[in-house]
């Protein structure tokens, strides 16, 4: 580990500082246009990094990394689009703020519980590689069965007061995500001779269709949102909050943590799990969904925890957990830098850099958050006419860059039909969204584990891991269950009353 | 019609929809014992089910309204804060127009129109100079960040490859 001198040394003799700045602005930038992944904005600065120093260009990466994930946010609560997959469950409480006037608290409240995620997740990096490494070796495919029906298991608190409507929902999303390419024979579904269906639907067209043209959609006509944010000043958190919102940053950041090693979710089960779980232990669970703090500040930590904790198993091992480490992984390569344990003994400059980068990154994040967030709050106040066209066009231009294909743009313009369906209707999106990310990893691990037990169903019950997380599952949805009749059998009660 | 009733018909016609298209699903002989078409099969009985469920109970509401409305205890319908049916659609014209005139056009002039005819949509003043000024301008502050500064291709327009 680095001594002190060490770091004084790197941070006097080397350009840390503004590699760490730079890469987090540029991260932040990427993750809030939507379209442009924490992964995709890395990989357009991978270039540039080929004429660096590794251990400035591995830093550079992990700080792009850290400001998409943060940035993701932005765009969740100004425009109802989350500008990564993980950033989707801060839309929920994010927006409604925002509708209330609330967006400088918001983007403040998201700002700080990533930045105590981001804090948290890199001393679990620098204290806790060791250790913690192992687990992300033990995950076999009946394990990430285990993940991937953990987190279905939040459908039932997320069905917005009807548990039909909810898994109707989830249903169609589940149905959505075999579009494509079968995880174990290769053979095509659903893809109707269509080459760009053969990779299947991606989760962000979903979620901008669903979550943001069904806004805009919904908006139409009308003369502005609920209520105009009167002052574009970001509001930090003071003590008292923070205070308030510690047990669900905490939440968040335990299930960041464990998300972080395993691979497969890229942050969006452990957002979505923390905001069900934060809701579950919240002294005031009935604001969620209505505007509730707590319901900003537990995915926030939650996924930032993730963009630290994604690199143990890099680190350790060379396993990339996500996307994005994926494009780090690359990064290492490049350089000429082999992922493993002896990575930290003969290159322990280039583990340095990514620490105290790190570090940098995400206490710069405050500042960077100050100067460009009231500019992106100034943005979305303006008049209705012209805000609805310039978000239209951002939205359409950032779902053309994933792929380069107007069929793309085609599929997220039919969701927003559906999704203003849905609205009318009154059926919940975020089950649906929840079946898309997660269909194609319960139904691969399924059958993989299936085809490794030679069709015996006892492998789920013999993997420890498995079980655990099952057990997990089942007490969720009892819980969830027992709330949702506890709750309508008050709303009966209280009719009834009336 | 119940909301409820007609969409509890309409995923019943989904699941029998995709039920059909999985039966046309391929059978490889790399498949497992459960095969590509076994998720989809049990999803689209899972979604009748739900569907059916879902019709069970709209009829259910329909007949205790109508108990309520006989004794006038019939609740009021929820206000919908909604933009109409048509008017929504006609909003995600302008997208579909977008994807339509992109190739053509390429990427500045096809932003320029979606924003200038979005914010005309969207009740701005047509004779003032604002909404060609922030159509060109978007189209051109979009294009530097997409284009220019991401590197990300966006479609030039076939007619102006012709010109150039």
């Amino acid at each position: 580990m680095a001594t002190f001198w060490d770091i004084i040394h790197l941070l006097t003799e080397t350009p840390i500082f503004f590699v760490a700045i730079i890469g987090l602005t540029w991260g932040i930038m990427g993750g809030a246009l939507p379209g442009i992944s924490a992964s995709i904005t890395m990989a357009l600065v991978l270039p540039f990094t080929y004429a660096m120093d590794p251990a400035q260009a591995i830093a550079l990466l992990a700080c792009v990394y850290i400001g998409a994930e943060y940035g993701g946010s932005i765009p969740a609560i100004l425009i109802r689009t989350p500008g990564t997959n993980s950033s989707a469950a801060t839309v929920i409480d994010g927006y409604e703020l925002n509708r209330q006037g609330r967006a400088g608290e918001a983007l403040g409240i998201s700002l700080m519980s990533g930045v105590v995620g981001s804090l948290f997740g890199l001393a679990m990096l620098i204290l806790l590689t060791e250790p913690l490494s192992w687990l992300a070796l033990a995950f076999t495919p009946a394990s990430y069965f285990g993940l991937g029906i953990l987190g279905l298991s939040v459908i039932a608190s997320m069905s917005g007061g009807s548990l039909i409507k909810g898994l109707c929902a989830a249903t169609v999303g589940l149905m959505i995500s075999t579009v494509g390419t079968d995880p174990i024979s290769g053979v095509t579904r659903f893809t109707f001779d269509i080459p760009d269906l053969i990779g299947g639907i991606e989760p962000v067209l979903v979620m901008v269709g669903l979550f943001a043209l069904t806004e805009l959609m919904s908006q139409s006509g009308s003369v502005g949102p609920a209520k105009l944010n009167a002052s574009i000043r970001i509001k930090l958190p003071s003590w008292s909050m923070m205070n308030r919102l510690k047990r669900s940053q905490f939440i968040g950041c335990i299930l960041g943590l464990f998300e972080g090693l395993t691979p497969g979710g890229g942050g969006s089960i452990a957002a979505f799990m923390s905001y069900n779980e934060a809701r579950r232990w919240s002294k005031t669970p009935h604001l969620f969904g209505k505007g509730s703090e707590e319901g900003v500040a537990a995915p926030e930590a939650a996924n930032n925890t993730v963009a630290s904790t994604a690199m143990i198993p890099l680190l350790s091992f060379g396993i990339p957990s996500s996307n994005s480490t994926a494009v780090l992984l690359g990064g290492l390569l490049m350089h000429g830098l082999i992922p493993g344990p002896r990575l930290f003994e003969q290159s322990a400059q280039v583990i340095d850099s990514i620490y105290v980068g790190s570090f940098i990154a995400i206490i710069a994040q405050i500042g960077v958050g100050i100067i460009i967030l009231p500019a992106c709050i100034w943005l979305v106040n303006r008049p209705r006419h012209y805000r609805a066209g310039f978000i239209f066009a951002l939205i359409l231009s950032g779902i053309y860059t994933l792929n380069n294909s107007l069929f793309d743009l085609g599929i997220a313009l039919g969701l927003g039909v559906v999704g203003y369906l849905m609205r009318l209707a009154r059926f919940p999106v975020l089950p649906m969204i929840l079946g898309v990310v997660l269909g194609h990893m319960v139904e691969s691990s399924y059958r993989r584990s299936l085809v490794l037990s030679g069709g015996d169903l006892r492998v789920f019950l013999e993997d420890p891991i498995a079980v655990a997380l099952l057990s997990l599952a089942l007490v969720f949805i009892i819980f969830s269950l027992a709330r949702e009749i506890r709750d309508a059998r008050k709303a009966k009660l209280k009719e009834a009353h009336s | 019609m119940n909301k409820d009733l007609l969409s509890g018909a309409a995923l019943l016609a989904v699941a029998g929809t995709y039920y059909t298209w999985s039966t046309q699903i391929a059978d490889s002989t790399l498949s497992d014992e459960i095969g590509a078409d076994g998720l989809p099969k049990v999803l689209s009985v899972l979604l009748a089910i739900l569907a059916a469920c879902l019709i069970g109970r709209a009829l259910l509401a329909v007949r205790l309204h109508a108990v309520a409305a006989t004794t006038g205890k019939a609740d009021e319908e929820e206000e919908d804060e909604n933009a109409p049916l048509p008017r929504a659609l006609g909003f995600l014209l302008f997208g579909a127009a977008y994807v339509f005139l992109l190739p053509f056009v390429g990427y500045i002039v096809a932003t320029a129109l979606l924003i200038g005819g979005i914010a005309l949509y969207e009740g701005a003043q047509r004779r003032s100079w604002i909404v060609p000024a922030a159509a060109i301008g978007g189209a051109v502050f979009y294009w530097a960040i997409f284009v220019k500064l991401l590197g990300v291709n966006q479609p030039m327009g076939s007619i102006f490859q012709g010109l150039f």
